[in-house]
C-alpha cells in the first residue's frame, strides 16, 4: 500500500510531532511497511536525557538538610529537564520513541520534588517505551519517583498505605470497576516495604514487608509486589485498558470497539510487546481511513513541539516555551494528578483557543503577545525575585529560525497554488471550511519570503490547525 | 430564564451594538436593571495560614506552638471572646462589625491531601480525596444551568482554571476585557471559523468553530458591557485590586455573568511568613474593602456573594525557618449584603485534638458549595456535586 501526502503527514503527526514538507516529499514513494520500518529504525535506541546530575552520586549518607536543599532546587532543575525534553522532541529522529515516552509519561503521571528522580523515571520510560509493557510496569513499580509520589514510603507492615496498590489497578492496568476494594487492601500488603532509600535507590525494606498470606483476585499466597504485577498482566483486561487508551492517543478519540478488540488480542497474545502492537496499528488500513485523519485535537505539547520542529524555531529565552506550556495548560513533569492530563476537547476553552490562534501570527507575522501565567502556589523554591512587571515581559517574540529553507518547496508557486500547498501541508482535517480568499488577501507583498511567511501564519492561525 | 445552546447561537451577534451606552458614574442613573445574583470566588493560592488570619488569641496552645510566629494579643483585632483578625485586616474588621462577613472555621475534607496541586484540584473539582474528576464545580454549574455563554463564569487570568471547566461548557479567562477583545476582534480572527457547512464526520471541527464563535461573542459582550460603568472608587494598584475593580465594573454594568473567579497568590509561607502574610493580607484587605464600597455605592452588594478560600491551612506548630508547613482544615470567608447569618458561624478551631499536628476538619467544603449552589445560585447542588451535602445557614 502506498500512502497519499495526507496519509504520510498523518503517520508522522501521530507517531511523532510532525515533519517538514520537504521530509514528507522525500518519503512519498515508500510503502507503508517501509515507512513503519523506518520509524522503528530511527527509534532503535533510546538515548537518556542527562541534564540533571545525580546530586548524591558521591555521597555515602544523605542528611535531612541535604534532602531539603535538593527539594528547594528541584523546581528550577525540573524546568531544565522539561526544556531538554522539549528540545529532544523537536530535534530527534527517534520521533516514535519520544512520542511513546510522552504517552507513557501521561499514563504513569508523576510529580516529584526531586528533579533527578524525575529524569531517572523519564529515562526508564524511554528505555521501555517501545519494548515490553510488562517490563515497563515492573520497572515503574520500583521507580523511586513513583513510589515517593504514591506514598509507598508510608506503606508499612503495621500501617499499610493503599495509594500505590489502588492506582496500579485503577489507572495503570485494569481501570475502574475491574477489581474490589479488598483486592486493593490485600495487594497493598504485598507492596509493603517497597521503599526508596536516601540515595534515591529502590530497596525492599524487609523489616517493613508483610510476610503474611494475602488474597488477591481469588488467589491466596504469600505474595510479593512482583506477584501482584504478574497477576495484573495475566488479566486480559489490562491489555484492553492499555489498547483503548492507546487507540485514543494514536488513532481516534472516538473508540472503535472492534478494532480495539483486535489490538487487545495482538497485544495480549504477544505478551505485551509494544512494538508488535504499534506495527499492527500502523500497518493496518484502518489507521489510514479518512475518518481517523485530522480528528485529534493536539495537546499543548504536541501543538508547541510541532511548531518548534516544523519551523526549526529557536528562542533567545527558552523560558518562553515554559510560559507557553503553562498558558496552554500542559507542563511536562507537572501533570495535574496521578490520572494524568485531560484529553482532546478538554484542551480547548475560549482563552486557550484564542491563544493558540494568535501564536502563529506572533511567530510569523508582526504581532506581539505577552504572558502572565498564573502562579500555582508552589513557592517551595526560594524565589528569584521577579516583579510582576518583569514577569509580564516574558514575551513571545519573532524567533530566529531557518524556517524559510524549510519551506523551499513553496518558493516558486503563484499565490493561489501557494495557499493550496500550505493548506495541504499543514491542515489534516477536511479544509472545505477554510476561507482561501481570506488567506490570499492577507498577502500584501511581492517579497518571496514575506509572502510565504504570511500565508503560513494565516493557515496556522485557524481552528483547523489544532487538529492532527 | 434559561436559554438553550442553540437559542443563544441564533441570537448571537445581536448583543453588542445595543450595549453602547454613554459613560456615567452610577449604574442607577443609567437605568441598568439589576441582573440578579452573582458569586465572586477569591482563591488564596499557596495555602493561607488560617490560624494567623483568624487568631485564637486566648488559646495557650496557639502561643506555645508558635513562639515566634504568633500574633500578640494586643495586636489582634478581636471579633469575639476567642477569635480575632490579623492586624492587616483592619477594613475587613469594619465590614465584619457591620454584619457583612461570615467566618467558617475548620473547613476541609476527609483524608486531607497536603500537596498544593492535589488539594487545589480537590477544592476546584469538589471531588473526594481519592477521586479524580476532570471537570470543575463551576463548570458543572454551567452545565446544570445550561448556560451557553462562556462569560457565564469569568476568570481574571490568562488561563482557565479547572474549577471553571465543564465537560462541554467552559468559562472564559481573560486578563481584562480590553486585551481579550483586542485579541478576539482582530479582523482575521473575526473572519475565520465562520463556515456553516462543517463536515459532520469530524465533530471536532465544529467543536472548535463553536468554541471560537462563543469566544468572540463573549469577548465582545464583556468588552461592551465593561464600558458602561467605570468605577470612581479608588482601588489599590496591585493585581488583586485591579481584578476586583474589573469585576465590580462588570457587576454594576449589569453583565449577565454569574460567577467571577480570581486568584491571589503567594501564600505558601514556609519561610519568612510574618512579612509575606502581612503584605498579602493587607492587599486582600484593601482590595476587598474597595470592592465592597463600590458595590454598596451602586446598591449591588445585596446581590453579590464573595467566597474566599485556600487549598489548605497550615501546621499548627511553626517550623524552624520562620514559617509554617502545609496543613489541612482552614477558615473560609463569606461576604455579601444578603447574608442571613454573619459573624463567626461555627466553633473555634480545636487545637487539642489534632491529626498529625494539623486541624481536623469540622465542615466539608462541599457543604459550603452546596449552600451557595442551592440557596444563592438556585441550582441543584446534589446534581452538581454528585451527592448530597447538607447546606449551611449563612444564606
Amino acid at each position: 500500500m502506498h500512502l497519499t501526502q495526507k496519509q504520510i503527514q498523518h503517520l508522522f503527526l501521530r507517531t511523532g510531532f510532525g515533519e517538514t514538507p520537504d521530509t514528507v516529499l522525500q518519503h512519498r514513494d515508500l510503502t507503508v511497511e517501509q515507512h513503519v520500518n523506518r520509524l522503528f529504525k530511527f527509534s532503535e535506541k533510546g538515548l537518556d536525557i542527562t541534564v540533571i546530575e545525580n546530586p548524591v552520586k558521591n555521597e555515602k549518607e544523605v542528611t535531612d538538610i541535604k534532602v531539603l536543599r535538593m527539594i528547594l532546587r528541584s523546581k528550577r532543575k525540573t524546568e531544565e529537564l522539561n526544556l531538554a525534553w522539549i528540545d529532544r522532541m523537536a530535534k530527534t529522529d527517534a520521533q516514535l520513541r519520544e512520542k511513546m515516552t510522552f504517552f507513557w509519561h501521561d499514563h504513569f503521571a508523576t510529580r516529584v520534588p526531586m528533579a533527578y528522580l524525575a529524569q531517572l523515571q523519564n529515562n526508564t520510560i524511554r528505555k521501555h517505551a517501545l519494548g515490553n509493557f510488562g517490563e515497563l510496569l515492573h520497572a515503574i513499580s520500583k521507580d523511586p519517583a513513583m513510589l515517593l509520589f504514591l506514598n509507598n514510603q508510608q506503606n508499612r507492615k503495621k500501617h499499610p498505605n493503599e495509594n500505590f496498590a489502588r492506582e496500579v489497578m485503577e489507572l495503570f492496568t485494569l481501570g475502574e470497576g475491574n477489581y474490589t476494594e479488598n483486592d486493593i487492601k490485600e495487594a497493598a500488603k504485598a507492596f509493603t516495604g517497597w521503599q526508596v532509600n536516601r540515595l534515591g535507590k529502590f530497596e525492599k525494606n524487609v523489616a517493613e514487608h508483610d510476610e503474611g498470606s494475602k488474597t488477591v483476585f481469588g488467589k491466596t499466597g504469600n505474595f510479593d509486589g512482583e506477584n501482584i504485577i504478574e497477576m495484573l498482566l495475566e488479566k486480559k483486561q489490562t491489555a484492553k485498558y492499555i489498547c483503548t487508551k492507546l487507540y485514543r492517543f494514536l488513532v481516534n478519540h472516538t473508540e472503535d470497539a472492534e478494532f480495539i478488540e483486535r489490538m487487545t488480542n495482538e497485544f495480549y497474545n504477544s505478551k505485551y510487546n509494544i512494538e508488535h502492537l504499534l506495527r499492527f496499528v500502523l500497518t493496518s488500513s484502518h489507521f489510514y481511513e479518512e475518518r481517523n485523519i485530522g480528528c485529534r485535537i493536539s495537546s499543548p505539547t504536541e501543538f508547541l513541539v510541532r511548531l518548534l520542529r516544523t519551523f526549526k524555531l529557536r528562542f533567545r529565552n527558552d523560558r518562553i516555551v515554559l510560559a507557553g506550556q503553562k498558558a496552554l495548560g500542559q507542563i511536562l513533569f507537572f501533570p495535574p494528578n496521578v490520572a494524568g492530563w485531560n484529553e482532546h476537547t478538554d484542551w480547548i476553552d475560549s482563552s486557550s483557543l484564542l491563544m493558540r490562534l494568535r501564536l502563529p501570527l506572533v511567530l510569523f507575522a508582526d504581532v506581539e503577545m505577552d504572558l502572565r501565567p498564573k502562579d500555582d502556589g508552589d513557592n517551595e523554591e526560594p524565589e528569584e525575585e521577579m516583579s510582576p512587571g518583569q514577569k509580564a515581559l516574558l514575551r513571545w517574540v519573532k524567533p530566529e529560525s531557518d524556517w524559510i529553507e524549510v519551506l523551499t518547496s513553496f518558493q516558486k508557486l503563484d499565490d493561489q497554488k501557494l495557499v493550496d500547498s500550505v493548506i495541504g501541508s499543514f491542515i489534516q482535517c477536511p479544509s472545505n471550511c477554510m476561507d482561501r480568499n481570506l488567506i490570499l488577501r492577507s498577502i500584501n507583498t511581492h517579497d518571496a519570503e514575506e509572502r510565504i511567511r504570511s500565508v503560513v501564519a494565516h493557515v496556522l492561525s485557524t481552528p483547523e490547525f489544532q487538529l492532527i | 430564564m434559561k436559554t438553550g445552546r442553540r437559542d443563544f447561537i441564533k441570537a448571537s451577534g445581536l448583543v453588542t451594538a445595543s450595549m453602547l451606552v454613554p459613560r456615567l458614574l452610577r449604574a442607577s442613573d443609567l437605568g441598568i436593571p439589576a441582573t440578579g445574583r452573582s458569586l465572586v470566588v477569591i482563591q488564596m493560592t499557596g495555602g493561607n495560614d488560617g490560624l494567623n488570619t483568624v487568631i485564637p488569641f486566648t488559646n495557650d496552645i496557639y502561643y506555645k506552638s508558635r513562639p515566634k510566629l504568633s500574633i500578640g494579643r494586643s495586636e489582634v483585632l478581636p471579633l469575639n471572646d476567642e477569635l480575632g483578625f490579623h492586624p492587616s485586616l483592619v477594613k475587613l474588621k469594619g465590614l465584619f462589625d457591620k454584619g457583612d462577613v461570615g467566618i467558617l472555621n475548620s473547613v476541609g475534607y476527609p483524608e486531607p491531601n497536603r500537596s498544593h496541586f492535589r488539594s487545589m484540584d480537590i477544592w476546584q473539582t469538589a471531588s473526594d480525596a481519592d477521586q479524580y474528576l476532570t471537570t470543575g464545580w463551576i463548570g458543572r454549574m454551567m452545565e446544570a444551568h445550561k448556560a451557553v455563554q462562556p462569560h457565564f463564569a469569568v476568570e481574571l487570568d490568562d488561563a482557565l482554571s479547572l474549577a471553571l471547566k465543564g465537560a462541554e461548557l467552559k468559562g472564559l479567562a481573560m486578563r481584562d476585557p480590553r486585551s481579550l477583545f483586542a485579541n478576539a476582534s482582530q479582523p482575521y480572527m473575526q473572519k475565520i471559523g465562520t463556515c456553516n457547512s462543517v463536515d459532520h464526520e469530524h465533530a471536532e471541527v465544529s467543536y472548535l468553530h463553536r468554541t471560537l464563535a462563543e469566544a468572540k461573542q463573549s469577548a465582545a459582550y464583556i468588552y461592551e458591557t465593561s464600558k458602561i460603568y467605570s468605577s470612581s472608587v479608588a482601588y489599590p494598584e496591585h493585581r488583586l485590586g485591579q481584578d476586583l475593580k474589573t469585576i465590580a465594573e462588570l457587576i454594576v454594568s449589569g453583565s449577565s455573568s454569574k460567577v467571577y473567579y480570581v486568584s491571589h497568590t503567594g501564600y505558601d509561607t514556609h519561610v519568612g511568613q510574618q512579612n509575606k502574610q502581612r503584605n498579602l493580607l493587607k492587599q486582600y484587605d484593601e482590595a476587598v474593602s474597595a470592592f465592597v464600597a463600590d458595590l454598596k455605592k451602586n446598591a449591588r452588594f445585596k446581590d453579590v456573594l464573595v467566597l474566599t478560600f485556600s487549598e489548605f491551612g497550615r501546621r499548627v506548630e511553626q517550623n524552624a525557618s520562620g514559617g509554617t508547613d502545609h496543613g489541612t482544615a482552614n477558615n473560609v470567608f463569606v461576604m455579601g449584603g444578603s447574608l442571613k447569618k454573619a459573624g463567626i458561624l461555627n466553633d473555634t478551631p480545636d487545637l487539642t485534638n489534632l491529626d498529625q499536628g494539623d486541624l481536623r476538619y469540622k465542615l466539608d467544603f462541599r457543604q459550603v458549595y452546596s449552600t451557595i449552589l442551592e440557596k444563592w445560585m438556585d441550582e441543584s447542588a446534589e446534581q452538581i456535586l454528585g451527592k448530597r451535602f447538607d447546606p449551611l445557614q449563612f444564606i
